[in-house]
């Protein structure tokens, strides 16, 4: 007896595509909003939630910062390893911008534009934004990286295969291949340090208190305190990586 | 059922078994126990060794410089912004006499000019400066080729330290 599988009727069949192309639509017009969405949300409510603020009016570009950086977390001494570095930024009067980092910093800036050119110039120190949606632990292969309760993005050193995949998806060029291990090495917001109640080197090694962090769950925490008095804004807010290295009086022109 | 959907089911519940098998090899201890990751992770990140001290170690021993520096401009520096990192030396050094310290645990003495231009070099940047508390509206910068640039006749080249006490500038 030949059974007959052609049993859809022509209703079954629109009803069917309907729900299917329905479905797809009104995904395909909410995608947007998820950023929306996160963007707006309070974040992690319960617990430490750390947040770093940098204000640049007071940065003096002495590159303490990159040299304790360098000296505590036993970073290699050639100039193209860094986790934390500080950078000049020159506006010349005809609108273009010079960006000077020599060594990172650590051996102090010259100044090669002549003060007749200058508009402004500033200096912007850099490290790991410890994003709260970080592109660089979302591509990694084998789950090497990954963002702490506390909001620290840290690497799995024995774990990590040394893709690079990572380096290439961090819009802050925070990470870097350590040339002996082999694997991924970053910004840990000294974590062995905050773990026995420590400020981090670089906080710690700034002359002018330019750098400050803390729990932005807390109140009355100094970044808070920060964050109320100051105009803050991070660096490349249009990606939406959740950044929670905030800068006072950021001009337009870092990236 | 027919012949070839047993068949079917069998080779999938092989593959199935040797994914389950391979799985609990392969897969790291204490991975996915907090997330995608080896929970393990975090305390091995924790573990790393420091360089730094604690806030108060110098002033245990150097108790005078201390004391000197709180009266001058640089009185909010830390001293291992100048010196370097000196864990080792704050751990280690008190065993020594004074004199005896081995090269390996004495810190970074900056007297050079370049030293100090780290931070007081004129730069176009460097001029809007205003502290908080410290009665001082910048940081003071001096033009290293301009500011008693040495004797030109004897090429002898003054140090900053000739004429500052760097602790108390």
């Amino acid at each position: 007896m030949k059974k007959d599988n052609n049993t859809l009727t022509r209703r079954d069949f629109f009803k069917a595509g309907t729900i299917l192309a329905g479905g797809v639509t009104v995904t395909a017009a909410l995608a947007p909003y998820d950023g929306l969405l996160f963007a707006a949300e309070a974040p992690n409510a319960k617990g430490i939630w750390y947040g770093i603020g940098i204000d640049i009016n007071k940065c003096i570009g002495c590159g303490k910062c990159a040299n304790a950086c360098k000296e505590e977390n036993n970073v290699p001494k050639a100039p193209f390893y860094f986790r934390s570095w500080v950078e000049q930024y020159t506006i010349k009067n005809d609108g273009t911008i010079v960006v000077e980092s020599p060594n990172g910093g650590i051996d102090g800036f010259k100044q090669t534009v002549p003060d007749k050119d200058i508009f402004k110039s500033f200096f912007v120190p850099k490290m790991c934004n410890h994003c709260a949606k970080s592109p660089c632990t979302q591509v990694c292969p084998v789950g090497a990286t990954f963002e702490t309760e506390e909001g620290i993005v840290l690497v799995d050193e024995n774990y990590c295969i040394g893709c690079r995949y990572c380096v290439q998806a961090c819009p802050y060029g925070c990470r870097y291949i350590h040339p002996e291990k082999g694997t991924v090495d970053k910004c840990t917001l000294c974590f062995h340090r905050l773990k026995k109640g420590l400020k981090p080197a670089c906080f710690e090694m700034c002359p002018t208190e330019a750098r400050i962090f803390g729990d932005l769950n807390d109140p009355g925490s100094k970044i808070n305190y920060f964050l109320k008095n100051h105009t803050c804004m991070v660096i490349k807010p249009n990606l939406n990586t959740g950044s929670k290295l905030f800068y006072n009086a950021l001009s337009s022109e870092v990236r | 059922m027919p012949q070839q959907i047993k068949r079917l089911i069998i080779a999938f519940a092989v593959f199935l078994l040797l994914f389950l098998v391979l799985r609990q090899v392969l897969r790291p201890d204490s991975f996915g126990e907090l997330g995608h990751f080896r929970a393990k992770a975090i305390p091995e990140n924790m573990k790393r060794e420091m360089h730094y001290t604690i806030a108060d170690s110098c002033t245990k021993c150097h108790k005078e410089i201390r004391a000197e520096k709180d009266k001058g401009l640089h009185s909010r520096l830390k001293c291992e912004v100048c010196h370097g990192p000196g864990l080792n030396h704050a751990t280690y050094a008190g065993q020594f006499k004074k004199g005896e310290l081995p090269d390996s645990l004495k810190l970074y003495k900056p007297v050079e000019r370049k030293d100090c231009a780290i931070c007081h070099q004129l730069n176009a940047a460097r001029i809007k400066i205003q502290f908080d508390t410290i009665n001082t509206t910048m940081v003071h910068q001096i033009d290293p080729l301009k500011h008693n640039p040495g004797d030109t006749d004897t090429k002898e080249v003054f140090k900053c330290i000739d004429c500052h006490n760097p602790h108390q500038p």
